[in-house]
């Protein structure tokens, strides 16, 4: 299963991609799905660290494309990316229920969903969100 | 992508097939529509407008905006079977604004459709019902602040930072609605999030289980329509049209016969406890009664008074005063008064049997005591009762010190009539009664008032439900409700206390007649 | 001098224990779920009450075949012989070392008084107790068996609550009157060996 994942979400990227040429946009991705990892997997988690929760009204829709791009979690400690991967979520499964519900889900797919939201609920975007 | 899956590209089956495979292996997140409305090529074109949208939207779905025009939704008008009144927003009136007539710019944002400003709103104009406002999945579609439901749309002269809505990605998007479109405006009642209801807030988009079973994002995830089912675009289980008691077996989904499909009795029955004794409690107590321990659960507060009398206010350079609490919530503000806000509210309870009174700007009312802006009927006696959870929001608001009835006013928006220009109230109440249609003696005084909202959302976990105690006991929740004996809680009067002096009675004659024994005995050994 | 009689059986011993130990806990209990006071906690205090409720009935079920088949029920036939006397008795005679009216033999082992009064627990408030008890218990079945339009639990509860009084009262009156044998213990002693001594 897992091998085959990327294959065909390649496939049907091309598919979809070819005869329509809608450009991607955001709402391709599932915010709202970005929107249940972000409070329950990184705001769980942030709002025991000492920095604190972060909304996503608390940066720019520029500020969060840059951070995402960037793509470094604890001024570059590890990268962001690990904490939608599915080790990571293999990892916090059985404290974390938003980790254990997406168990399945393609890391390429959840990262962008996180994404989505974020940069959604940003200060100047489309829907400024907290993160509860 | 995952809501590409029902393309029907010429690449067919293996496309088919790859995309059913897709299906399966993610999780079925966000499917729009089974119809991939990105393809239309109607909705590929720039949409100036609302309305120009909603033309797009009728061409297939034809009878969409009839039924739409006959929900209450779009009418705001309930014709009250008990009582024969109109209700609905059009008529009642709350604590939260002072009617809509004069402030429809601003109230009309929630309403389902574009460009209620004033009373010559065509309530026929089909291209007038808004779709997106319900079927967007997006996230992105808003009505403006007082512009009378329209979005903001590049190439209208807007407001300095307001971002325009891009309706054709809108358009693109529709989908089933959601907590997230149905919460656009119920959960933002009142003019803030929370602020009304106090069972509906934006924690409710997404959140665990703790603050709602079956809304619990990680869980059932349940959208509003689970339980307020929609046929034709009517949607079940109003406030207008409460069912008190459901004392029946669960429902058929889809077998329409004639209840209510939003009770709770509609899904778990009537019998849903392994103790017969905790079954037999749902015929004094509504099932949300236990299983809503508190309201305003989600970490948003809601308003629980609000003082209008109180408005206007300057500070020492003549500015409009405004308060924050320490949370960051408003607590006065010049143009609408005082407020003060709850969490975790514990509810009142009363009876209620489903009827619903409410008062109208035409109802006489009694200035010395607070008076009920609604009052829910019921009693223990009448058979058709059970105990209900409410928040009860107090008030402070004009009336007509001639006439007796209650005052609407000009509240919104930046004329020379708006209260919250000029702090005239006098000239506010005279526009709202004015637009209202309704006299206005011109002497105006304030009277507290109370209004009761139901509870019914945020049903927390069952372990969480309420403990015996928090009723069967000395401080019971139950306490004032009357017609209802709460072992535990009421005793029984004289019983109590004759029986008490008695046992103290009979322990003192035994005493004594030992004591008696043990001198006599002495008295005789000593002998 | 005194005389000893085997007056109580072993069941009969046992059957007074248990049920002295579970009246005691079932008003315990009872009064907390009344409201009286808070110990175990309201739910608990019900559950236990319950179960120490149906324990007592299973007893009662073994006690009343005992009873019919030793005849032993006929120690309960009340008589007014000697009423006035024991009256006499307790009011007077008890503080001047008067002989006890009542000679206990194994065929009529309690006194006219405790016959009454025993009497009085066994076809009065225990019954009471038992019919309010479980309409209480059974509150859930009303509507199924007819009885919804007759009852109240109020007032269940109040003659519940009145029979739980009394059963009180006795209680009281009992732990007293057991110090007034031949000497302060000896009817206590009787309880568990089934010995009496007698004057």
């Amino acid at each position: 299963m897992k091998s085959r994942t990327p294959l065909m979400t390649g496939a049907l990227l091309g598919l979809l991609a070819v005869p329509f040429a809608v450009p991607v946009h955001a709402a391709d991705a599932d915010w709202k799905r970005g929107r249940v990892y972000y409070r329950f997997v990184c705001t769980d988690c942030h709002k025991q660290q000492p920095g604190g929760e972060i909304s996503p009204t608390s940066r720019t829709m520029a500020e969060w494309k840059a951070y995402f791009a960037a793509g470094k979690h604890e001024k570059g400690k590890n990268s962001l990316r690990h904490f939608v991967s599915k080790s990571y979520r293999e990892s916090i499964k059985g404290k974390n229920q938003a980790a254990a519900k997406f168990i399945d889900v393609p890391e390429e797919e959840l990262w962008k969903d996180v994404q989505a939201f974020a940069i959604r609920g940003a200060k100047d975007g489309d829907a400024p969100a907290k993160c509860n | 992508m995952t809501r590409r899956t029902e393309s029907r590209s010429g690449t067919g089956r293996l496309a088919a097939w790859l995309l059913a495979g897709a299906a399966g292996l993610l999780h079925a997140a966000a499917f729009a529509s089974t119809a991939d409305h990105s393809q239309f090529k109607q909705l590929q074109q720039t949409f100036g407008s609302g309305p120009a949208v909603t033309t797009v939207c009728l061409e297939c779905h034809a009878r969409a905006a009839d039924e739409v025009m006959a929900s209450k939704h779009w009418t705001w008008s309930f014709p009250d079977p008990h009582s024969g009144k109109q209700l609905g927003k059009q008529n009642v009136l709350t604590s939260f604004s002072l009617g809509i007539q004069s402030n429809n710019p601003t109230c009309n944002a929630c309403h389902i459709g574009y460009g209620w400003k004033d009373n010559s709103f065509d309530f026929t104009a089909k291209e007038n019902v808004d779709c997106l406002v319900c079927h967007d999945t997006t996230g992105a579609y808003r009505k403006g602040t007082g512009m009378a439901g329209h979005p903001p749309v590049a190439g209208m002269a807007l407001p300095e930072g307001t971002k325009p809505v891009d309706l054709a990605d809108v358009a693109q998007n529709v989908g089933k609605t959601s907590r997230d479109t149905c919460g656009t405006c119920h959960f933002h009642g009142g003019g803030g999030d929370g602020v009304k209801h106090g069972d509906l807030d934006t924690s409710l988009t997404a959140p665990d289980k703790e603050v709602d079973v079956h809304m619990d994002a990680l869980g059932l995830d349940f959208a509003c329509t689970e339980c307020h089912k929609t046929t034709d675009h009517q949607v079940a289980g109003s406030r207008y049209a409460l069912t008190a008691k459901d004392p029946h077996g669960a429902l058929m989904r889809g077998k329409d016969d004639g209840r209510n499909p939003a009770t709770c009795q509609a899904c778990h029955g009537n019998t849903p406890h392994k103790a017969a004794r905790l079954d037999r409690h749902a015929d004094k107590l509504a099932c949300q009664t236990c299983h809503i321990p508190e309201y305003a659960r989600g970490g948003i507060a809601t308003k629980l008074t609000w003082d209008w009398s109180a408005a206007g206010r300057r500070d020492s350079h003549g500015q409009p005063l405004l308060t924050r609490d320490d949370h960051g919530r408003i607590v006065y503000d010049a143009k609408k008064g005082a407020f003060s806000y709850g969490e975790d509210v514990v509810p009142d309870y009363f009876w209620f049997n489903g009827k619903v009174e409410h008062l109208t700007v035409s109802d006489r009312i009694d200035p010395a005591k607070p008076v009920p802006l609604n009052r829910f009927e019921g009693s223990a006696d009448d058979g058709e009762s059970r105990i209900w959870p409410f928040k009860v929001m107090r008030a402070v608001q004009p009336y007509d010190r001639v006439h007796l009835t209650m005052l609407k006013a000009h509240t919104t928006g930046n004329d020379e009539d708006s209260y919250g220009r000029d702090f005239d109230w006098h000239r506010a109440i005279a526009r709202g009664m004015k637009d209202a249609g309704k006299p206005f003696s011109g002497e105006f005084g304030f009277v507290e008032t109370e209004m009761s909202w139901p509870i019914t959302h945020m049903v927390a976990p069952k372990e969480q439900a309420l403990s015996c105690v928090a009723c069967h006991g000395a401080q019971s929740r139950l306490a004032g409700v009357p017609g209802i004996h709460v072992p535990g809680h009421h005793g029984h009067g004289w019983l109590d206390k004759l029986g008490w002096w008695l046992a103290g009675l009979t322990l003192l004659g035994v005493v004594a007649h030992g004591a008696g024994r043990a001198f006599a005995h002495r008295k005789g050994v000593r002998k | 001098m005194s005389e000893r009689v085997y007056v109580f059986p072993l069941f009969e011993r046992f059957w007074h224990w248990a049920q002295a130990i579970l009246i005691m806990l079932l008003l315990v209990t009872g009064f907390e779920v009344h409201g009286t006071y808070r110990l175990l906690g309201f739910e608990r205090a019900v559950d236990t009450h319950t179960v120490v409720a149906w324990t007592l009935v299973g007893l009662w079920v073994f006690a009343i075949f005992w009873h019919f088949t030793t005849g032993e029920w006929k120690q309960y036939i009340p008589t007014l012989t000697k009423v006035d006397a024991m009256i006499r008795y307790y009011v007077w005679g008890i503080f001047t070392d008067a002989p006890h009216p009542f000679r206990l033999t194994r065929l009529q082992k309690h006194n006219p008084l405790q016959r009454l009064a025993y009497l009085g627990v066994m076809t009065f408030i225990g019954p009471l107790l038992w019919v309010t008890g479980w309409l209480y218990l059974f509150y859930a079945s009303w509507p199924a068996w007819g009885l919804e339009r007759y009852l109240s639990l109020e007032w269940v509860s109040f003659f519940h609550t009145a029979g739980a009084f009394m059963m009180l009262l006795f209680l009281i009156a009992h732990l007293y009157l057991i110090t007034t044998g031949h000497t302060v213990f000896s009817h206590l002693k009787a309880m568990f060996t089934g010995w009496e001594e007698t004057d």
